[in-house]
């Protein structure tokens, strides 16, 4: 350690790294009726890229819900960026999702704004000033081949656009978690390696990734990724990596 | 929080507005016609009871019984000189016979009055004050000095009932005042409910990205704001041209028991801050309907 440590006033040391995600059995139930969601326990470090699988009705899109704080466990435990979420005030909940990304299946733009006001509608919740969020947003627009696009209202787009317009207005706000649901489902598979590119890069910088995917051949695509493989409602976990992933350690002053 | 009236135009078009293209303007307008009208008319009341209450209470009429008609109009001359002497009293005025008997005609029938039938005479008195009863008291001892037979009669205590009546109605038109505001609250959360379902798309992607309920219910306090401003505007000005109207038509009328009833012009300041006020409460109401509703959800 000494001989990579330069001669400096302040003392490093190794700490180890906080989770992001903290599933501990956890359960989900809708109503009355039977569990969708059970038993599942994982945790999800910062700068980690996860693809989930499963088959239809596997609880994919119910385990991305509780991921983006749509809803709250029946049952377990549950930590985000170091907090109980279970019983975190509701109040709180804003400053929580605000940290996260979501890309939802069926994109939901909101249909009265346009591309551009679509992809800065985080910023502007999140209380960008405008002179400070046009020069992201346009870039954004370049980058997903949308800058024509960018007073288009959802409805003259077509699926791939909506798509894109949705994964731009996720990750815009560079957020810690990215939670995205079948991103890649109505792009060609040139757009969809950009934009697989465009996860990759926001992992590189310490978006922790979560990808729910048909396509097994995606995971090839990001060097490192972990797979998730959720089947009726179970995660399929036999070494025990998902709930007790090596945890990294990172470098403080 | 009422200020947040003022949003930036990309968050207006989260939900969109058109200028009086839905029903709401329309019904606040209409709600609204009806609030003014039902103030107008209270506070046409109010301003009746308070002046003609104050200018009946300073007059009384003192009647002198007296079968000898010769002795009575001896007596009423005595009267009236003795009242004159008075600093307390403005204004004496004895009443002709004949006036008297016009008074009866129509109880008593044309012609059927004459010399020998004793009638009263009568002086009207107007005070420069309101009497006291005690003041109406010492007057009556006093005046019998010179006509033994008097009696002395208020005019605010025959006229009584009649301002009871006016009262009653003064409390029926507060009534239906608020009943009319509690109406408006009603259509203002039913269309806020409205709204709310069909832009719960917007609003569900708006608190997945971390929009707070209050940043929510701004969207929605804003678009009623304006229903009810517009709304407003329509109605104070129909209610202001039927006031207008009804108010010069009041005017034409023969000075009596309405001759105080006209609209004060005080109550053009209340009028024009009610739509105000209305609106002020719509934003309200919006906002505690989208924040209860929101909290039903995550």
């Amino acid at each position: 350690m000494n001989s990579l440590c330069p001669v400096t006033p302040f003392v490093a040391f190794v700490a180890l790294m906080q989770s992001v995600v903290e599933f501990d059995n956890v359960g989900l139930r809708y109503g009355a009726g039977v569990e969708t969601l059970t038993d599942i326990s994982f945790t999800l470090y910062p700068g980690s890229f996860h693809f989930l699988t499963g088959a239809s009705g596997a609880g994919k899109t119910s385990l991305l819900k509780l991921l983006y704080l749509a809803h709250r466990p029946s049952r377990g435990a549950m930590r985000m960026f170091g907090h109980d979420t279970i019983t975190l005030p509701r109040d709180r909940l804003p400053g929580f999702r605000r940290r996260i990304g979501v890309v939802f299946q069926d994109f939901r733009l909101v249909v009265h704004l346009s591309t551009f006001d679509n992809i800065a509608l985080p910023l502007r919740i999140a209380g960008v000033q405008e002179k400070d969020l046009r020069g992201p947003v346009t870039e954004m627009l370049a980058w997903i081949g949308l800058t024509e696009r960018a007073d288009a209202r959802p409805a003259t787009l077509s699926g791939g656009e909506q798509q894109r317009g949705a994964i731009a207005r996720a990750v815009i706000g560079r957020p810690e978690l990215l939670v995205a649901d079948e991103p890649t489902g109505n792009v060609d598979p040139e757009m969809a390696r950009r934009l697989l590119q465009l996860f990759a890069a926001l992992n590189k910088l310490g978006t922790t990734v979560v990808v729910a995917t048909h396509d097994i051949h995606l995971l090839q695509e990001i060097e490192g990724a972990q797979m998730m493989r959720l089947d009726k409602g179970r995660l399929s976990d036999p070494t025990g990596s998902l709930r007790h992933p090596p945890r990294p350690l990172v470098l403080e002053n | 929080m009422l200020l947040d009236f003022a949003l930036p135009e990309h968050d207006r078009k989260l939900i969109p507005e058109g200028r009086l293209s839905g029903p709401m303007p329309w019904v606040i307008a209409i709600m609204l016609f009806l609030t003014l009208l039902v103030a107008a008319a209270g506070l046409t009341l109010a301003e009746a009871a308070r002046q003609g209450g104050q200018d009946l209470a300073r007059h009384v009429t003192i009647q002198i019984i007296e079968a000898d008609p010769a002795q009575r109009a001896a007596q009423r001359a005595a009267v009236t000189r003795a009242l004159r002497k008075l600093d307390s009293i403005a204004e004496v005025k004895p009443v002709p016979d004949a006036d008297v008997r016009a008074l009866l005609e129509p109880w008593l029938g044309t012609g059927v009055i004459d010399a020998d039938v004793p009638v009263p005479a009568l002086v009207d008195v107007r005070f420069g004050s309101v009497p006291t009863a005690e003041t109406l008291t010492r007057l009556q001892s006093t005046l019998r000095s010179v006509a033994p037979n008097i009696r002395v009669d208020s005019h605010s205590s025959w006229m009584a009932p009649f301002f009871e009546l006016m009262r009653a109605l003064l409390w029926l038109a507060a009534a239906m005042f608020l009943l009319l505001l509690v109406a408006t609250s009603a259509v203002v959360i039913l269309a806020v409910r409205s709204t709310l379902n069909t832009h719960r798309e917007t609003i569900e992607i708006m608190h997945m990205m971390g929009g707070t309920d209050v940043q929510a219910a701004r969207l929605f306090q804003r678009r009623v704001a304006l229903d009810a401003l517009l709304g407003g505007i329509v109605g104070f000005i129909v209610a202001a041209v039927v006031i207008i109207t009804v108010g010069g038509r009041f005017a034409a009328v023969e000075p009596g028991l309405l001759s105080g009833a006209h609209f004060p012009y005080y109550g053009w300041a209340i009028l024009a801050f009610i739509p105000l006020a209305v609106m002020a409460l719509a934003m309200l109401m919006a906002r505690m309907t989208v924040i209860s509703a929101l909290k039903r959800i995550l």
